[in-house]
């Protein structure tokens, strides 16, 4: 085993520290019994999280946050996928045109998107739908399943589906029994990232929600312009809770390492 | 009519033809081998046989139906690929039933016949076990297991033993020879290696650039090879290039002016001519016994036989004799050449024999 040296271990700590103190801290404000953001030096009380659940915007908030990310991330996934397929096997006119369209997202600012769609969606008559809500999100999420996708792709070895092939299946039966399972790491982990992204989302949120569709991020926003207290402590600690619980499980269902990294 | 049969098939990539007019004709039960260096479109050829390559001319048949264009998963052919293309999260007994569930084959008869199948290259105890935790020649005997299940009635082999080191490929060649005999499945196997082509093939099919150049038998390949490409691609061989001269009861080939007498057919007179001599075919002897005099340049020891280079009038030629067990002559001493006229080929490559 390579041993870090005195000077490598400082700088790793440190950066650690950097990384997870913040995380740190706004858990621990998230028990204090003030009324003001402070660390908890007079026992622990669990009355901000209660907050929190008598909030029942925040609740709903958290409900259509989730439900977003969940939809947006699978869309982006049946989306992308064949997207992938098509630019990764297939030469065709406007094929680059097609990959920079997909990945352009990445590069446009949230900000100016929000009030693009916002100006679409005034043009359009569109009313600020749950619906139309998610179809902004597609487009903000699908860059990063179509990039992790096109990955997996790239580094897949074809001989696979040709023997697939001739063992007697069917173009999709090959799709399904094995290009989709060898690029399922870069599925999943797409999906992932989707799925965060969408979640954490609140430049380009805060122009397309509408009253009805408020999500957790832009409802934080909202709160926190008019008072801060330690329920947007508790708050952000629960997200981290659930972020953890969900990483927790996908490792022990699947091994983080096999979906992020890939298998082998 | 054949039992597989290529005619005139042809293969174009926009201007680039990588495979032109290949003519074949394969007996059920046979094992064909196709040798050539990378690039010569054996692998392309043995990818239209099983459908992965369109071909741009020429028709395919298969006990006498018309495959040319017909999909891959419909000729069920078995196919061992050169990366083993085994399905990675797949277990190996998985990875062997695949072709017989697409077969819609019952379970239980399915599970006999990949039971079957692994005790064939005896894998019986890995069943369980998934690509990753096996060996290189593992890994290649499920390919051949899983092409094998389906009982295929032409088994494609690309390159089959090159990901294997040296030893193992040694194995694998009696191992794949034992297995074609016990299921006595026409066989064709693409490969650069001319040894593992020779020692377990009936038929070898030598292409160069796109185009087949000799079909034979592997000793008569060996013993005798239709052009100088094939001569030194398929062993080793010393080439001499000179002029035919006929003359009575003696002729040959004049050398740097020296006469090689060989039996060979009408050439005429003052035809250029390459000769070709393998190096196991040439004698060492005493200085000035020999047919021709030289001095050793170097020698290799490699076990069963000594490898000479040496120095001629000719130029160097290289020479094997067995291992008897006493020193060879040393680096520099002279020595003679002898051989039996016999064993010098006239290559056709010039000459007009055939």
């Amino acid at each position: 085993m390579h041993k870090n040296g005195p000077v490598a271990l400082i700088f790793h700590i440190l950066v650690l520290t950097f990384v997870l103190a913040p995380l740190v801290i706004i858990c621990l404000v998230a028990f204090t019994p003030e009324n003001t953001l402070s660390l908890p030096t007079a026992g622990l009380s669990l009355r901000w999280f209660e907050a929190v659940f008598a909030h029942p915007d925040f609740v709903a908030s958290f409900w259509n946050s989730i439900w977003l990310a969940t939809l947006s991330a699978t869309l982006a996934v049946v989306f992308a996928v064949p997207a992938g397929l098509a630019i990764s096997r297939y030469t065709f006119p406007g094929r680059d045109f097609l990959n920079a369209l997909f990945l352009s997202p990445l590069i446009i600012p949230h900000l100016v998107l929000g009030v693009a769609f916002l100006r679409l969606f005034a043009l359009i008559g569109a009313t600020g739908s749950f619906a139309w809500l998610v179809a902004t999100h597609i487009i903000i999420v699908t860059p990063y399943v179509l990039r992790l996708v096109l990955a997996a792709l790239s580094g897949l070895d074809r001989s696979a589906e040709q023997a697939a092939r001739t063992l007697g299946a069917g173009e999709w039966t090959t799709f399904r029994r094995v290009t989709a399972p060898m690029i399922l790491p870069g599925i999943t982990g797409g999906w992932l990232l989707a799925f965060i992204n969408s979640f954490d989302e609140l430049t380009m949120s805060i122009f397309v929600t509408s009253p009805a569709t408020v999500t957790l991020p832009v409802r934080m926003y909202m709160y926190a312009t008019e008072s801060i207290d330690p329920m947007m402590a508790a708050v952000s600690a629960l997200m981290i809770a659930i972020t953890a619980v969900a990483m927790l499980v996908l490792d022990r269902a699947f091994g983080l390492d096999r979906i992020l990294v890939g298998q082998r | 009519m054949a039992f597989l049969s290529l005619e005139r098939v042809s293969k174009e990539f926009g201007t680039f033809t990588a495979v032109c007019d290949v003519d074949l004709a394969i007996e059920k039960g046979e094992f064909v081998s196709l040798l050539g260096p990378s690039g010569c479109g054996k692998t392309t050829t043995l990818q239209m046989i099983a459908g992965l390559v369109e071909p741009t001319k020429g028709r395919i048949s298969l006990d006498g139906r018309d495959i040319t264009h017909e999909k891959p998963n419909r000729r069920g052919l078995g196919v061992v690929f050169q990366s083993y293309a085994l399905f990675p999260h797949m277990t190996v007994a998985q990875n062997v039933a695949f072709g017989l569930e697409m077969r819609r084959i019952p379970q239980a008869e399915r599970t006999e016949r990949v039971r079957e199948a692994l005790a064939l290259v005896q894998l019986s105890a890995f069943a369980d076990r998934y690509p990753r935790q096996l060996s290189g020649g593992q890994r290649q005997r499920v390919a051949i297991a899983r092409a094998l299940v389906i009982a295929p009635p032409v088994l494609l082999l690309d390159e089959p033993l090159s990901n294997l080191d040296a030893k193992l490929r040694e194995e694998m060649q009696f191992e794949l020879r034992r297995i074609q005999r016990k299921v006595g499945t026409t066989t064709i196997m693409v490969t650069h290696d001319q040894a593992e082509a020779l020692s377990i093939s009936d038929r070898v099919v030598v292409m160069e650039s796109g185009r087949m150049t000799q079909v034979d038998a592997p000793y008569r390949l060996y013993e005798q090879p239709s052009n100088a490409f094939i001569s030194s691609f398929v062993g080793k061989t010393n080439l001499l290039a000179g002029t035919w001269r006929r003359g009575g009861a003696s002729s040959g080939a004049e050398i740097g002016g020296v006469l090689l007498e060989t039996p060979a057919p009408e050439i005429a007179d003052g035809t250029p001519v390459t000769l070709s001599i393998r190096p196991e075919k040439i004698l060492l002897c005493d200085a000035g016994a020999g047919r021709l005099d030289g001095r050793v340049a170097s020698r290799f020891f490699l076990g069963s036989q000594w490898l000479f280079t040496v120095e001629t009038p000719l130029g160097i030629m290289t020479v094997s004799i067995p291992n008897h067990g006493e020193e060879p002559p040393a680096e520099g001493s002279p020595v003679g050449l002898d051989w039996s006229p016999a064993n010098l080929r006239v290559i056709a490559d010039n000459a007009a024999a055939a």
